[in-house]
């Protein structure tokens, strides 16, 4: 439980709608992104040599015409490589050693004096391979006769709460049994049982993966990158070198969206290993939007089957689920998707008897890595749809179906533990309640039929359960305050909430805030990563501890001074105050160069440094037979949308008219910008829903870039979006905070596709609902061919 | 392969610059003249990301050959804001929080302003309509539609 | 699987100044390849369609970016105006508001402040979006080559994915757009998967307007793109709408009569059952919406 500090009356920044620190950079065009930092005339480029095949065998590799190109200064391949790498599983290489495992596994990497000419030397490798069955469906995967992709799988390193199956394509089989659900089957008066397919996205963001990694003459290495995780990368990069992550530093300018694509370790560290060949030059790796699509994380596919009963009252008994994870070539970040999705199985619902399984199967597609949700807008595809089908056949209204099981404080999760205060309930009644739920509105054209519907969610950071962070708080001259942090801006506003964080917990003025960038390992401090929504959360409470620390160190030396008591003390506005003597003192006076003692005897003081941090230490593990535990996760944010929307019968295409979200974040430190990260997710997640889907063609993608592969545009905008914002504090944010960064995508495309079933009467299954499955739909219903 | 001595003027500023045919004006301005606002997001005329203004008219940078911008003038959103200030649709942009992390900002802000110059007071529809060849896969677009609106009425 | 490079491979860059000298150019045995506005140029040679050793920048040809009245309200339009000049175009928007519809249409404004007509035309995607207009007004597209100026029927312009009639040495100039008929309404529908802006999955062109010597009292022109080998004409469903009393159930049948005529093939956008399925709907509404229009004027 975190102390209150601060001040106690002057206004606080906490829940204004600051402006964003970083807006005036960004709209002149100052804001610097990795690609924009010059490097003068030692930088040298790469590109890389990638598999055409989704599974093969490499026979012969010959380099030697690349190498022979005037221009090129060197080509490595997997012989350059040591240890495989991987955040949860230890389960790749950074340049394929035998074999590649999908069409773009990097093969060879190619350094010259230019992009254009490290890509036609990249031409001039020789591959040959021996082309091997693939494996393109999940549950195709976890047969017995299933071609292996990784037959090594029992000497990978793997995190403790993960559980490969030796010997098969399964890297992790998470189970969940709570209850005896097939005892409970017969106290149910209604059964829904379903199959939903989930295909890859991908997540598009604007600026595409790019790496600048440097290896200098004393073996340091410097990676600039645009990243989620400049600590994870350095952590990773080092031990799949054998390096100590002291002699790996990573700068993040800037980052132009991640999503999750630039979390963990994709591509940067193919620049490392061409790096290492040509010390003191700087070499630049950047992806291709259309290698952006395939060769940097996808959004795994899901195949979920879902069975749910309730009794006569429409109370919830009983939930199977299977998930087989359609997860890649390589599931080093994936095997933990499957893991979330597994405890998260039920969505928001008390469930009194869950059996799970979640399987993360190794397929010969892209690889599968964290997205905005992280498993969460996959498995509440199939939970919320059941759900609306359960209440369906029960003759209930969907709203009271959910309120009627939704959790609330104290209701028992899926894992067996109590939920903290949660506002579940009030999400879904806020939300129904603006978009006036229950009231049938008239479509515009005899050819459109009008619907609506909604989903409820929750979503806890995922996580190791040690994942910490940590701040630094340095005064200076002025008493303006530089906040060292290592969480990384990606647009969702996390540098704003960290000065506003800080300025509230010090007692200073918000404009007295400057955040330290870029985020550099060396001077940064440690943070696990950009991730989880756990930003506001894990490094806004690491903030609060540094300025604690710093409060503290202040107090000590103003009540030597004052010879009162630190407890008198407080800082307002910039001023050490005693609420005993009521005497003042501004910060400038002290923070750097201490107090004069009395009768010029010496100073006292020193310039203060509070340093803080904060590692959640209460998470446990879970039984690896029934998934249950004392405390699976943090905490989980909820909340709900509700969609109105028009179809056209003879197109299938489908009109956002209204979208409502309606969520949980605990306390919105940052109220516009909490709204603003709510906009966002509507229209990422309505751009998944309608429009999105990696075409992988017998493991082949065949619509990799922006004019196959389409994202919403203006012209897509939902015609309103609106944001509520619901405040259920949490025990231990900062001023009550929950994160919200992904959760707005979450429930998007069930409340759209149960918005299209009170529309026009039928349920799809499968993502995404492109108009024309939407049109096959309705024909099929019609009982046309 | 043939190089051409090119010259143009940047934000006002007379450049010249010997290029190679197969340079595009995006790869000019970021990586020879130092003007980085631009971005390459996709190479392909797809995202704005790299949109400037030339000749008065929003282009994809991407899809110009340097050589073939010889003698235009060409705006990037470095030359939005001046000595004198920002340009009204940058204020819009901080005050509502039209964007986030800022990749797609520059090609939006250049879309925007020679869209204004042309539709001084634009609906809300026309306004899309300008934006639609700029991805952005952070805001959801509502603020930077906003945005436009403000600096539309301001201006 | 096609992998697509960073950059654009070398060529060299001509800007040409006369035809005589575009014509040299092409004869001289390198592999050359015209350029307007470059965006299809540039993202085919990316995808390593072809790697030209020249390209010939053809757009400062005299007369290439102008729009000019021909007698009787016609007009030649220069091969390298661009789709806003060509939208935004007074006489244009006036006369041929189905090509404006058409031109802007495609992608953003951005890309269409470079790509020009004559390049949708003459790349002859089954997607040109100003492909069905130039049918359905019956638009001459001018060459001119080294045995000097050939007039070529829009109708007889697109002979397959990526070909077009031009021969060897020959450059498309102009587009002259004959005088239009009397009173005439003209629609082009377009569906893409984004509500704008995508590549059509089906495009529909329709010029319609009253004519005292048909049996309908009118007459129709219809194009498609997007589901056939190149943009077509669709002559049966013209026929329908000429022979018949015009009505719900006349249109109707001559949507059917569109898509009996499409051909469409299954790719990243659509499959072929769905685009058929649309021809038919986008055929009956522009055909609705001329109809409606046509109505309102008489
Ligand atoms: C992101 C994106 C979106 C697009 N969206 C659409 C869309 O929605 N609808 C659509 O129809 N198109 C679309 N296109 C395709 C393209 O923009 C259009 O076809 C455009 O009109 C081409 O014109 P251009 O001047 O750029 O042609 P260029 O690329 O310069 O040339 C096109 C072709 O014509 C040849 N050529 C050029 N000039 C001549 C000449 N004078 N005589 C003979 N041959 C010549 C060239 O060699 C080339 O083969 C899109 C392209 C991109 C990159
Ligand atoms: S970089 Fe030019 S449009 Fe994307
Ligand atoms: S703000 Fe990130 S892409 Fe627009």
């Amino acid at each position: 439980m975190t102390e209150k500090v601060g001040p106690k009356s002057f206004p606080s920044p906490i829940g204004e709608s600051v402006p964003r620190i970083d807006a005036l950079p960004k709209v002149t065009g100052e804001a610097k992104f990795t690609d924009d930092i010059q490097f003068g005339a030692d930088l040298l480029y790469g590109r890389i040599v990638r598999s055409p095949h989704p599974h093969a065998r490499i026979k012969r590799l010959d380099v030697s015409k690349a190498l022979a190109l005037p221009g090129v200064k060197a080509v490595v391949t997997g012989e350059d490589c040591k240890d495989r790498f991987g955040l949860y599983l230890k389960d790749r290489y950074t340049f394929c050693k035998e074999r590649v495992r999908y069409v773009g596994d990097p093969v060879a990497g190619v350094v010259a004096t230019s992009e254009n000419l490290a890509e036609e030397a990249s031409r001039l490798v020789e591959v040959e391979y021996e082309v091997l069955e693939p494996v393109l469906d999940p549950v195709a995967g976890v047969q017995k006769d299933s071609p292996l992709l990784h037959p090594q799988l029992k000497d990978y390193t793997v995190a403790s709460f993960i559980y490969p199956k030796h010997g098969t394509n399964i890297s992790n089989h998470f189970k969940l049994r709570k209850g005896d659900v097939e005892k409970a089957w017969s106290e149910c008066s209604v059964i829904v049982e379903r199959e939903y397919r989930v295909p890859h996205v991908q997540h598009t963001p604007i600026e595409p993966h790019i790496t600048v990694a440097k290896q200098d003459r004393s073996g340091q290495i410097t990676l600039w990158a645009s990243s989620q995780s400049p600590f994870a990368q350095r952590d990773l990069i080092a031990a799949s070198l054998g390096m100590s992550p002291r002699d790996v530093r990573v700068i993040s300018p800037f980052v132009g969206g991640g999503f999750g694509s630039k979390a963990g370790v994709s591509m940067e560290a193919l620049a490392v290993i061409m790096a290492q060949k040509v010390p003191g030059h700087p070499v630049k790796v950047r992806l291709t939007r259309e290698e952006e699509f395939y060769c940097a994380f996808v959004r795994q596919g899901l195949v979920a089957k879902i069975k749910v009963g309730a009794d006569a009252h429409g109370k919830l008994v009983a939930m199977k689920t299977e998930y087989y994870w359609d997860a890649g070539a390589y599931t080093e970040y994936g095997v933990n998707i499957t893991r979330a999705a597994g405890y998260s199985c039920t969505g928001p619902y008390d469930v009194p008897n869950v059996w799970t399984d979640s399987y993360c199967v190794y397929t010969n597609h892209p690889v599968g890595g964290p997205m905005r949700g992280f498993g969460m807008p996959e498995i509440h595809w199939g939970i919320e749809q059941t759900m609306d089908q359960l209440a369906e056949e029960l003759g209930m209204d969907k709203l009271e179906f959910r309120l009627k099981n939704c959790l609330r404080e104290g209701s028992i999760t899926a894992t067996g533990s109590a939920i903290h205060p949660i506002g579940v309930a009030e999400c879904a009644a806020k939300a129904a309640e603006a978009i006036d739920w229950g009231e049938k509105e008239s479509s515009s054209a005899p050819h459109k039929l009008r619907g609506k519907g909604l989903a409820i969610m929750w979503k806890a950071p995922a996580m190791p359960p040690n994942a910490g962070s940590s701040a630094l708080i340095r005064f200076n001259e002025d008493a303006t305050v530089s906040v060292g942090i290592g969480g990384q801006e990606l647009g969702q506003g996390a540098h704003t909430i960290a000065a506003q964080i800080a300025a509230a917990s010090l007692g200073v003025p918000m404009d007295w805030i400057r955040i330290s960038g870029p985020i550099d390992t060396q001077y940064s401090p440690y943070e696990w990563q950009t991730v989880a929504s756990r930003i506001t959360w894990s490094m806004g409470n690491a903030i609060i501890d540094a300025a604690k620390d710093a409060r503290r160190q202040i107090f000590d030396l103003v009540a030597q001074q004052w010879e009162e008591t630190p407890a008198d003390l407080d800082i307002r506005d910039g001023q050490v105050i005693s609420y005993k003597s009521e005497r003042s003192e501004p910060l400038e006076n002290l923070v750097v160069y201490g107090l004069p003692k009395e009768d010029d005897s010496g100073w006292r003081g020193g310039p203060i440094i509070g340093r803080g941090s904060f590692m959640p230490d209460y998470v446990s593990a879970l039984d690896p037979e029934t998934g249950q535990g004392p405390r699976a996760v943090v905490h989980f944010t909820a909340g709900c949308q509700a969609v109105d929307l028009e179809v056209d019968t003879e197109t299938g295409k489908i009109e956002l008219l209204r979208v409502v979200s309606a969520f949980d974040v605990g306390k919105a430190i940052n109220p516009d910008q909490v709204r603003a990260q709510m906009e966002g997710g509507v229209v990422q997640g309505a751009s998944t829903t309608l429009l999105e889907q990696l075409r992988l063609d017998e493991g082949f993608p065949i619509n990799a870039s922006f004019t196959d592969y389409r994202i919403a545009s203006t012209m897509d905008m939902p015609g309103e979006n609106i944001s509520i914002i619901v405040e259920v504090p949490q025990d231990d944010g900062p001023w009550g905070a929950r994160g919200i960064g992904e959760h707005s995508m979450v429930p998007t495309a069930p409340a759209i596709a149960n918005a299209l079933a009170d529309a026009a009467g039928l349920r799809i299954l499968d993502l995404p609902l492109s108009a024309e499955r939407v049109f096959n739909a309705l024909r099929e219903k019609e009982g046309m061919p | 392969m043939a190089t051409h001595k090119i010259s143009l003027t940047v934000n006002g500023v007379l450049e010249q610059a010997e290029v190679p045919s197969n340079m595009v004006l995006l790869t000019l301005l970021r990586e020879r003249l130092g003007l980085t606002g631009a971005k390459n997001g996709c190479a392909a005329g797809e995202c704005g990301a790299c949109t400037v203004i030339m000749d008065g008219e929003p282009v994809n940078s991407c899809l110009v050959l340097a050589v073939e911008a010889d003698g235009s003038e060409i705006v990037t959103v470095e030359g939005l804001s001046s000595e004198s200030g920002l340009d009204p649709l940058q204020e819009a942009m901080i005050e509502v929080s039209g964007t986030q992390c800022g990749f797609c900002t520059p090609g939006v802000l250049i879309s925007a302003r020679a869209f204004l110059d042309r539709t001084p007071s634009p609906s809300e529809d026309e306004i899309k309509e300008a934006l639609r060849g700029n991805l952005c896969r952070c805001t959801g677009y509502v603020r930077i539609v906003e945005s436009v609106k403000i600096a539309a009425k301001g201006g | 699987m096609k992998s697509v490079r960073p950059g654009l491979p070398e060529f060299d860059y001509i800007r040409a100044e006369t035809i005589e000298q575009v014509s040299e150019l092409l004869k001289n045995g390198k592999p050359s390849r015209l350029l307007m506005g470059g965006t299809d140029v540039f993202v085919q040679m990316r995808d390593g369609a072809f790697s030209p050793a020249i390209l010939v920048d053809v757009k400062h040809l005299p007369g290439m970016q102008s729009i000019q009245k021909t007698g009787n309200k016609g007009l030649r339009i220069g091969a390298a105006v661009d789709l806003n000049t060509l939208a935004g175009h007074p006489e244009v928007v006036k006369s041929f508001p189905l090509l404006a519809e058409a031109a802007q249409s495609v992608a953003s404004y951005q890309l269409r402040s470079r790509a020009t007509m004559g390049g949708n035309l003459c790349n002859a995607s089954p997607a040109a979006d100003t492909a069905p207009a130039a049918l359905v007004l019956e638009a001459i597209l001018v060459a001119q080559g080294s045995n000097g100026e050939r007039r070529i029927p829009a109708h007889d312009f697109f002979t397959g994915p990526g070909q077009n009639a031009l021969q060897d040495g020959e450059i498309l100039t102009s587009i002259e757009i004959p005088p239009p008929p009397k009173g005439p309404v003209g629609r082009y529908l377009k569906l893409g998967r984004n509500a704008e802006g995508d590549l059509a999955i089906v495009g529909v062109a329709v010029l319609g307007y009253a004519d005292k010597t048909s049996e309908s009292g009118f007459r129709f022109r219809m194009a498609l793109s997007s589901v056939a080998p190149t943009p077509i004409r669709v002559p049966t469903a013209e026929d329908i709408l000429e022979s018949r009393t015009i009505g719900d159930e006349t249109i109707s049948a001559a949507a059917q009569a569109a898509r009996k005529t499409a051909k469409p093939i299954d790719d990243v956008r659509a499959s072929a059952g769905y685009r058929s399925a649309m021809v038919e709907v986008h055929a009956r509404r522009a055909l609705h919406a001329v109809w409606t229009a046509l109505g309102r004027e008489a």
